[in-house]
């Protein structure tokens, strides 16, 4: 296997906070990668700093070979790297088929010009593009909710409209950000079944922050930890939760004497 | 609801609308548009010139108020942009019209871009401000760079044809306004279907995610004020074809806010909300006018005398009632009594 996403000495300060400091990792093609910690580790803003919403303080990003450090926010999409938010970041206004259809904007090409005429190439590129999210929502279940406004939906099925315009990217890695916070038990394993399908017949790289302790150790393939801004430990599921220093950033240390 | 209807082919997905009853009213539209001239009078015919007028500006602002969710309160400014473009190169250089037009609405779009480069760091409140700034530089610039624009005086149009279509009839410029308001919403319709249109609704619903998805938000706000000026340049355009003198007066603020006030009647992001605004907006002042004549006499002076005050208070009142009872506006009046129907003799 080979390296994907090359994260080296990434620090971020905001003012006079450390959010990051000094994180280095790699996610390899076809992983499924884990970033998890207590609340306030770090977790998001490292995510946020690889997709470029954020410009580091100090450190590079190196994405399928290439220097992506402070590459402009949209280029990304471009590049391969699709994500979804913590919050919900639909398209609320907007029909599910039309959010998905937004997720395919780099790979289409009309001009003002040919769409206002909307012949010729517009119209056959936006039949291809109507026909491969159709793929999409297949993949994810949503077929009779396909013309449904997205704000009418639940909860769930507005994380999987999210998940799907990522998908519509065709992304080589897909940054999923705290996606099952909310869910119930059926709509988490929905969830885990399409990550693991992904990886299986798309071969996407995954890499995910999440809080949800079950999906991260039943799914993972490599996991790292962060807690105060710093990495404190990486391995498989099994290393990692073995690591004392894990344990201790979620439980605590116990402090000798002090009920004795 | 319709049922028992399948769609067969990907085509069938993008059409405009996939509904044969749907296209049949638009024929039946059509010919009843064709055949409007020989059916009333010069005056009716002047008011539908205005409405159509009303239709294609109204579709400019749409594109970047409704659908990218740039407010603009400047729109007479770009009006004033495309009509003084288009009289003075027919006037002055005796540029024929498939000339001068075309030329009013790129001039538009390209001044708009200045307007544009601030819109990439304002928002809201701050941009409205900023458009409105800018229209009343638009009218100073007019009114002081007299050598070029006329200055006070304002500017006459000669007697203009086109494709041998007498402009200066009524008949003739209706026939003419027609085919031009046709084009914008065809080209407004195709622009929402495409792309760049999703583009712009994902920057109005969140623009953090739209970037996310490889949407470049300086190109694409840009490119919605470039568009939309482009269109409200042509409006412009066709005022001066229409009224003939043109002088800044014409251009004073309250035809910005006609101009909000139709998308927010109309509906925020749809075409046909815009028709339906322009509509029913540009006849308001006629309805309020005929309904007075019930009352007091036409020709008293007060009505005559406040004609101008009681068009602002009418806006004003349909703003306010449209965003505080129907703020999807008379597209979704429309929605509902479809829906009402549909579901006909059941709640839902």
């Amino acid at each position: 296997m080979s390296v994907l996403l090359e994260v080296s000495g990434l620090s971020k300060r905001f003012g006079g906070l450390k959010a990051v400091t000094d994180v280095s990792f790699n996610v390899e093609r076809g992983q499924i990668f884990s970033l998890i910690g207590p609340n306030g580790a770090g977790k998001t803003t490292v995510f946020n700093l690889i997709s470029a919403v954020l410009k580091p303080t100090s450190g590079t990003v190196r994405f399928d070979g290439r220097d992506i450090t402070g590459a402009p926010t949209h280029s990304l999409a471009r590049l391969g790297i699709a994500r979804t938010f913590q919050n919900l970041a639909v398209f609320k206004h907007e029909s599910v088929v039309a959010n998905l259809l937004v997720g395919m904007h780099t790979h289409l090409k009309s001009g003002p010009l040919s769409a206002m005429v909307f012949w010729g190439r517009t119209r056959s590129e936006e039949l291809r593009a109507r026909e491969r999210i159709e793929k999409i929502i297949e993949f994810l279940e949503i077929e009779d909710i396909r013309d449904a406004t997205v704000g009418t939906l639940s909860y769930g099925l507005q994380k999987r409209v999210e998940l799907g315009r990522a998908l519509a990217v065709d992304p080589k890695l897909l940054l999923l950000d705290e996606m099952v916070s909310g869910m119930n038990q059926e709509e988490r394993e929905d969830i885990a079944r399409f990550i693991l399908d992904l990886k299986e017949q798309l071969g996407t790289t995954v890499m995910m922050v999440e809080h949800d302790m079950g999906i991260v150790m039943d799914i993972s393939d490599h996991v790292c930890v962060m807690n105060h801004g710093v990495k404190i430990a990486e391995g498989t599921p099994a290393e990692v939760s073995a690591n004392p220093a894990v344990v201790a950033a979620y439980l605590g240390t116990r402090r000798e004497g002090v009920l004795a | 609801m319709r049922t028992g209807h399948y769609k067969e082919t990907y085509g069938e997905l993008i059409a405009l609308s996939d509904s044969g009853v749907a296209w049949a009213w638009v024929a039946a539209l059509a010919a009843a548009l064709v055949l409007l001239p020989l059916l009333v009078g010069n005056y009716t015919l002047s008011l539908a010139v205005s409405v159509l007028i009303a239709i294609v500006g109204a579709i400019g602002l749409n594109l970047l108020t409704g659908t990218t969710g740039l407010i603009s309160i400047g729109q007479s400014g770009f009006l004033a942009i495309g009509a003084y473009t288009n009289a003075l190169l027919a006037t002055d250089y005796g540029w024929p019209v498939w000339a001068s037009l075309p030329a009013a609405g790129v001039l538009s779009g390209a001044i708009s871009l200045l307007v544009g480069i601030p819109s990439l760091r304002l928002k809201g409140l701050y941009l409205a401000i900023t458009t409105l700034a800018f229209s009343f530089i638009v009218n100073y610039v007019i009114l002081y760079a007299e050598p070029l624009t006329h200055g006070p005086n304002g500017v006459f149009l000669n007697d203009t044809t086109f494709l041998g279509l007498d402009l200066s009839s009524d008949r003739g410029l209706y026939y003419f306004v027609l085919g031009v308001a046709v084009l914008v919403t065809l080209a407004a319709l195709n622009l929402l279907r495409s792309r760049i249109g999703r583009a712009w609704l994902a920057i109005r619903d969140h623009d953090i995610a739209a970037r996310a998805m490889g949407i470049d938000l300086v190109r694409y706000k840009l490119l919605a004020f470039a568009v939309s000026s482009f269109f409200v340049g042509i409006a412009g355009g066709l005022m001066s074809l229409q009224i003939r003198f043109i002088n800044i007066d014409v251009f004073g603020f309250l035809l910005s806010i006609e101009a909000l006030a139709i998308i927010i009647l109309g509906g925020f992001g749809s075409i046909a909300g815009t028709i339906l605004g322009a509509v029913f907006l540009t006849l308001l002042p006629e309805a309020i006018r005929i309904v007075l004549s019930l009352f007091v006499d036409p020709q008293a002076p007060a009505y005559t005398k406040y004609i101008y005050e009681i068009r602002g208070i009418a806006y004003g009142i349909v703003i306010v009632v449209f965003l505080r009872f129907k703020p999807d506006g008379l597209i979704g009046l429309w929605r509902d009594v479809r829906k009402y129907f549909a579901n006909w003799p059941l709640a839902y």
